[in-house]
């Protein structure tokens, strides 16, 4: 090889293209070609073939035999890799500009001349221009850099540029090379990962172009694979940790130490993802070592702290790594491919999921939180007849270390938002009742219920087993199985009736969203309520509300009353959700809440009386009055005595509905003083004691009567009333209710029975379970301190029901299994535990033992006479009386 | 032989687009087998002839010209004050229903008996519908671009609303299908389309014609400007070579222009639409198709066919599975002048290159003949239901 006598022949051209080749017959011509063609003069080639032992030589020489800038190089022993050639290359050239080109790949037209020009413009060390990839033609890390054009910047301020470790689409300063000493590292592979990682920070700045210079030939299932894409070698691994060191080294050495969490960043996210992507094809021994060297790698340059911000698949992979745990690291790669792990992995604490490791460490939850649960569902032999849709089905929470995973399923009509619940039928098979539906689409979903959390799982297309098309019909409606644009499962059903098709076609928009009237209706009422807003107060009209119309009950329920005695001039209205399920004495006007009616008595009605809020709804005027009975004496912490604060988006709606009242009613001084301060608010209380509890203190008959003939209980059988709180940080409290139920049910004396009293929200859920005799369902019913007067006992939990119950002197028991939970989640005002007016029972079987053991309660008696006296000391039936007084005399 | 009742469903029987051109060929070799087809056709276009034979019943749901909207909202459209469109969606809306009932009709003519419903596009799926619970109905639905050529167009929505519960989707290349599967279609699979012909030309032979050929509209989409560049930029080292580009369409005077200015009228010539395609592609030496997107290319099929090598753009994620890259032809990037013409020079320029690509070619074509295609069909109407095709049994 005699290389120094070809030099002298031309004067120095301004760029010099350095190509290697070793193998590339089928290409080679291709590259020379796209460099020949350039439409920029100004440049040698030098074509360095790395001893191949194809044609490639024999191409190059007759390709450049008539072209005076092309030169060939032959190197007489290969070199194995890039760097030697490409180091020879750059030995043979004297250009100005620096670029280089691999021989399987090409140039576009002018790569060159926009390369000089971009480096002559800014003045760079360097330069990068886009390189496009053949199998999709999409561009190299377009979005994240290469979408702008980008000048003198430094890798210090944009380290993103890490993630583009290529050496080829760049030109460079020969000048910055020389200065420098940089070359490619001879004897190893990925020479990029150095040879770059070093010139991004030697450089003063470079700059980027967004136009496209190279094109980057993937060739899909090719025979061969280059160099550094056969991963499933061991030595390719290692070859890549060798030059991620001796870049690391290379920052330690130039003081750059600062920006090795850059760097570890990109050799996560890149480098190590593609191994761990391959993990399952690799073989015993390669993840022996695959396992060793990258504990032994992350420990040389990183903490686990590295892996924190990462995306949740990546951040426990990697910690898994870091702490050696192979066993684990293995579990979890099957735990995401769906096969099974060695031992339960997922356990829950506290609300939240993670991964578990048996190593030794107390901060592993901080690196292996899940969130990505993992669920196997498997649907096959689906029947829909008119009556029923069942199925036979799957489920499964996956390698979950607590077996008490309950799965139970529902359809949710999507328009009208209805539920149907699945019961179990024959042979294990899901049975939906399709008797009683409504149009409108009905979506499966699969509920997975776990230590108080509850997953939902709505029903995609791939999960069934053989979906068949069936539609059945009878006179009024049309069943189908229907799948969406989005791959969801549903029942389709449809009216078949002309004038059930016309109004479904005209309400189901409305129905969905019940907030949202139909086009019409809402410009009427825009020009009505502007209207409405100029009409005068009424001074006795008196608009009341309890619980958002949802019932007739609580003070406001008693206020009334009592002015139908004492006020018969006025004017009464109420406003319900339903109006027509409601029946009231008197003759008050009723509303549908929300309407444009009841807009118009919120409006012009002087006076409102109401337990929750309805100061949002339209702006209160000034001369009107706004008596806010609350709903019970607090337990539970509220407002700003919160142990988190809320929102200020909540705080605000706070203060809206506070800076409304006028007057506030409290049960006790106890109250009053939590009132004020929780609420921050300054306007008036009257301390009269709860107008709903007057009924509790004068305990008419009369009702007493009319209750136990509503429920038919019959005289003598005694009455207990469970009234557990909802718990909305546990949808699974339902469950672990019908399962007390049946507790209860099968342990209570056959001389009594069971009231069951559940939030609103639950309880039309509970009316679609059958319920054992000796339980009657009275979550429906109107008012509960009617139901207080027939009950015997009381089984409560968090409840303020415990506070007006304790008037009646009759026994509390209070089943609060979660009182540790709820403690920590929602705090309360005084030690429950120590001020309890009767036994505190942590399971179902302990409140049993009190309800058969009535003379056992009598210990509690002078418990519940010191809690009926510090919290309705001026209880006297006659709060009504005093609010009424207050406000309307 | 069991006989089998087919219905192809199109959007106009007498289009003269790839998809009719497939669908009569298919129809004419399922009448030779004895099999009774029909056709479904949402629309028709006026006095225009078709590729069906003449005696295959067309049935049109619009017969008086009315041509479906896209569905509109009435709500928005209401409050906008738009009436005009309100109306036509009314329109379309009870045009939909009454239509629906006719093509009901017509299928309550086969009775009980087993019909294969071949949606050749997803358009009239919305007529069709309800028949896919008819449990003698077996509803083929077919797409014939590429996805990423359908991407944003209201077609890949009515593939996603329409396809999700036909009996199979049939989509042209592997990469299609591999595509909707992973878009939860479990029904998805490929169909290649036939060849009308396959005859093989010697390697030599056509070398020795110094002719390259594309065919296809003169539209944008198909960009023979590329490809004339290309010819002219290469033309100097290939001075014996001629380029015939054969269709007809909007583009052609400006075609013709660029021809001109070029001062390329001795080499390339537009040879307007021709009805013998097979002849056509015979008299050539390689094919070369210069499109921005498209689906499963016949015309790549029918050049191999013959045993010419292609050069293609990479248009389509299916063009990989017809042309082989420095194996029977070439893939270049879309819109790249230069190196479509270095490849264009480097097929004339080498012979040996190009007898070798020939054979591949043809060899590479059999996946697509008449016959393995029909036989595929067959099994398929089998694996949904149908019985086994008899004579297709002998011939296996």
């Amino acid at each position: 090889m005699n290389n120094n006598t070809m030099k002298h022949d031309l004067p120095s051209p301004k760029l010099s293209v350095v190509v290697i080749a070793f193998n590339n017959e089928l290409y080679v011509e291709e590259a020379l070609e796209s460099l020949h063609e350039q439409t920029f003069d100004d440049m040698e080639v030098v074509v360095v073939n790395d001893k191949s032992t194809d044609r490639t030589g024999e191409l190059i020489d007759r390709f450049i035999a008539d072209k005076p800038k092309f030169k060939a190089v032959h190197l007489e022993v290969n070199s194995g890799g890039c760097s030697t050639p490409r180091n020879t290359g750059i030995a043979h050239t004297t250009g100005q500009y620096v670029m280089f080109l691999d021989g399987d790949d090409w140039y576009t037209i002018d790569a060159c001349e926009k390369m000089v020009a971009a480096i002559e413009r800014t003045d760079s060390d360097f330069v990068g221009g886009q390189v496009i990839r053949t199998n999709n033609y999409e561009i190299w890390y377009h979005r994240q850099i290469y979408n702008t054009e980008r000048t003198n910047i430094n890798i210090r301020e944009f380290s993103m540029m890490l993630f583009d470790s290529l050496s080829v689409n760049k030109i460079y300063k020969r000048s910055f090379l020389d200065k420098n000493k940089l070359r490619f590292p001879e004897g190893i592979h990925y020479e990029d990962v150095v040879f770059t990682g070093k010139a991004y920070f030697l450089a003063d700045s470079f700059s980027i172009i967004p136009e496209p210079v190279y094109y980057w030939r993937v060739v899909e299932n090719a025979d061969v694979k280059s160099i550094t894409n056969r991963r499933h070698e061991f030595d390719n691994f290692k070859n890549r940790i060798v030059a991620h060191r001796l870049f690391d080294q290379f920052l330690r050495d130039n003081g750059d130490i600062l920006y090795q969490a850059n760097k570890n960043n990109k050799f996560l996210r890149h480098d190590l993802k593609l191994y761990t992507n391959d993990y399952l094809e690799f073989d015993e021994e390669y993840k022996s070592k695959f396992h060793a060297l990258i504990y032994e790698y992350m420990h040389e340059v990183m903490d686990a702290y590295a892996f924190i911000r990462l995306p949740e698949k990546e951040r426990i992979m990697y910690y898994l790594l870091y702490i050696g745990d192979k066993e684990g690291f293995q579990d979890y790669i099957s735990y995401k491919n769906g096969l099974p792990t060695s031992v339960p992995r997922i356990y829950a604490e506290g609300g939240s999921y993670y991964f578990k490791t048996f190593m030794e460490g107390n901060l592993h939850e901080k690196f292996l939180r899940v969130e990505d649960l993992e669920f196997t569902i498997s649907i096959h032999d689906l029947e829909l007849t008119n009556d029923t849709f069942s199925f036979n089905g799957q489920s499964s929470m996956e390698s979950i270390e607590n077996s008490e995973v309950y799965y139970f399923w529902t359809l949710k009509n999507r328009q009208t938002k209805a539920l149907v619940y699945s019961k179990a039928g024959a042979d294990g098979r899901t049975v939906f009742s399709l008797r009683d539906v409504t149009p409108g689409n009905y979506y499966l979903f699969l509920h997975v219920s776990h230590q108080g959390t509850l997953h939902r799982i709505l029903v995609k297309k791939p999960v069934i087993e053989h979906l068949p098309n069936i539609r059945v019909k009878d006179s009024s409606l049309s069943k189908q199985f229907f799948v969406n644009n989005k791959n969801s499962f549903a029942i389709k059903v449809l009216p078949l009736r002309k004038k059930d098709q016309a109004r479904w076609l005209l309400h189901r928009g409305k129905i969905a969203d019940p907030n949202n009237p139909g086009i019409l209706e809402k410009t009427f009422s825009g020009y009505a309520k502007k209207f409405f807003k100029k009409l005068s107060l009424r001074p006795n009209w008196v608009l009341f509300e309890s619980h958002m119309g949802k019932q007739y009950s609580d003070s406001p329920k008693y206020i009334y009353e009592e002015m139908l005695k004492t006020h018969p001039n006025y004017k009464f209205i109420w406003s319900f959700e339903n109006p027509d399920a409601v029946e009231l004495p008197g003759k008050a006007i009723k509303v549908k809440r929300k309407s444009l009616k009841h807009f118009y008595y919120l409006i012009r009605s002087k006076f409102w009386v109401d337990n929750q809020g309805i100061a949002h709804l339209v702006r209160k005027k000034k001369d009107q009055v706004y008596v806010q009975t609350w709903h019970g004496t607090p337990l539970k912490r509220m407002g700003y005595d919160q142990k988190k604060l809320p929102s200020a988006e909540e705080l605000a709606k706070l203060k809206v509905q506070t800076n409304a009242w006028n007057y506030f009613v409290s049960p006790n001084p106890y109250s009053t003083e939590i009132f004020r301060r929780a609420f921050r608010y300054v306007g008036e209380i009257i301390e009269s004691g709860y107008p709903r509890n007057d009924i509790l203190i004068t305990q008419p008959q009369d009702v007493v009567k009319k209750v136990r003939n509503h429920f038919r209980i019959p005289e003598g059988k005694k009455v207990t009333l469970f009234a557990p709180t909802f718990r909305d940080w546990d949808p699974n409290s339902f469950q672990k209710t019908l399962r007390d139920i049946q507790t209860l049910s099968k342990s209570v004396n056959e001389n009594s029975v069971v009231l069951l009293r559940l939030h609103y929200l639950l309880s039309s859920r509970i009316s679609n379970q059958d319920l054992p005799p000796n339980i009657i369902n009275a979550s429906t019913y109107q008012d509960i301190s009617e139901l207080y007067l027939i009950s015997d006992n009381l089984v409560t939990d968090y409840s303020s029901v415990m506070f007006d119950y304790a008037l009646l002197k009759r026994p509390i028991i209070l089943y609060t299994y979660d009182l540790e939970e709820y403690l920590s989640r929602r705090g309360t005002y005084f030690d429950l535990v120590k001020k309890a007016p009767g036994p505190v029972c942590g399971d179902i079987e302990e409140v049993v033992f009190y309800l058969n053991n009535s003379q056992s309660l009598n210990e509690y008696n002078e418990a519940l006479n010191r809690f009926s006296s510090e919290f309705g000391s001026i209880e006297d039936g006659q709060a009504s009386r005093k609010v009424i007084s207050r406000v309307f005399d | 032989m069991p006989k089998k009742n087919i219905v192809f469903m199109l959007n106009e029987y007498n289009g003269h687009g790839g998809a009719q051109r497939v669908a009569s060929i298919l129809a004419d070799e399922f009448i030779q087998d004895g099999h009774s087809v029909a056709i479904l056709s949402i629309n028709e276009q006026p006095n225009e002839p078709s590729y069906f034979s003449s005696d295959i019943p067309v049935h049109v749901v619009h017969q008086n010209g009315y041509r479906a909207t896209l569905p509109k909202a009435i709500s928005t459209n209401l409050k906008a004050l738009r009436f005009k469109t309100v109306n036509a969606e009314l329109k379309r809306r009870r045009q939909l229903v009454k239509r629906r009932k006719e093509v009901e009709a017509f299928f309550d003519a086969y009775g009980n008996e087993e019909v294969f419903v071949i949606a050749v596009q997803v358009w009239g799926m919305q007529w069709i519908e309800p028949l896919m619970y008819r449990p003698n109905i077996k509803i083929i639905g077919q797409s014939h671009e590429s996805y990423l050529a359908s991407k944003d167009s209201h077609r890949y929505k009515r593939i996603l609303k329409y396809y999700r519960q036909v009996a199979k989707f049939l989509l042209l290349t592997q990469k299609d299908a591999a595509h909707f599967e992973s878009q939860g279609f479990s029904n998805a699979a490929v169909m290649y389309n036939p060849t009308p012909f396959r005859k093989q030309i010697e390697p030599q032979e056509l070398y020795s014609h110094k002719t390259i050929v594309s065919t296809g509209r003169l539209v944008d989409g198909k960009a023979f400007d590329v490809l004339i560049e290309a010819f002219a930029h290469a033309s100097k080292e290939l001075p014996d070579w001629k380029l015939h580009i054969y269709g007809d369409g909007p583009e052609k005077k400006s075609l013709q222009t660029l021809i001109k200015i070029l001062g390329m009228e001795d080499r390339i010539s537009l040879k307007g639409q021709t009805k013998d395609i097979q002849g056509a592609l015979s008299a050539s030496s390689f094919f070369v198709l210069s499109s921005k997107a498209e689906g499963l290319p016949m015309s790549l099929i029918e050049a191999q066919s013959c045993g010419l090598p292609c050069i293609s753009t990479d248009c389509a994620p299916g063009i990989r599975e017809i042309v082989s890259d420095y194996n029977n032809g070439y893939v270049t990037p879309v819109d790249d002048v230069p190196l479509l013409s270095r490849q264009i020079k480097r097929l004339a320029q080498d012979q040996e290159t190009f007898l070798k690509f020939s054979e591949h070619s043809f060899e590479s074509s059999a996946r697509f003949d008449k016959e393995y295609i029909k036989s595929q069909w067959y099994d398929l109407f089998e694996e949904l239901g149908g019985q086994k095709n008899e004579q297709q049994h002998h011939e296996a």
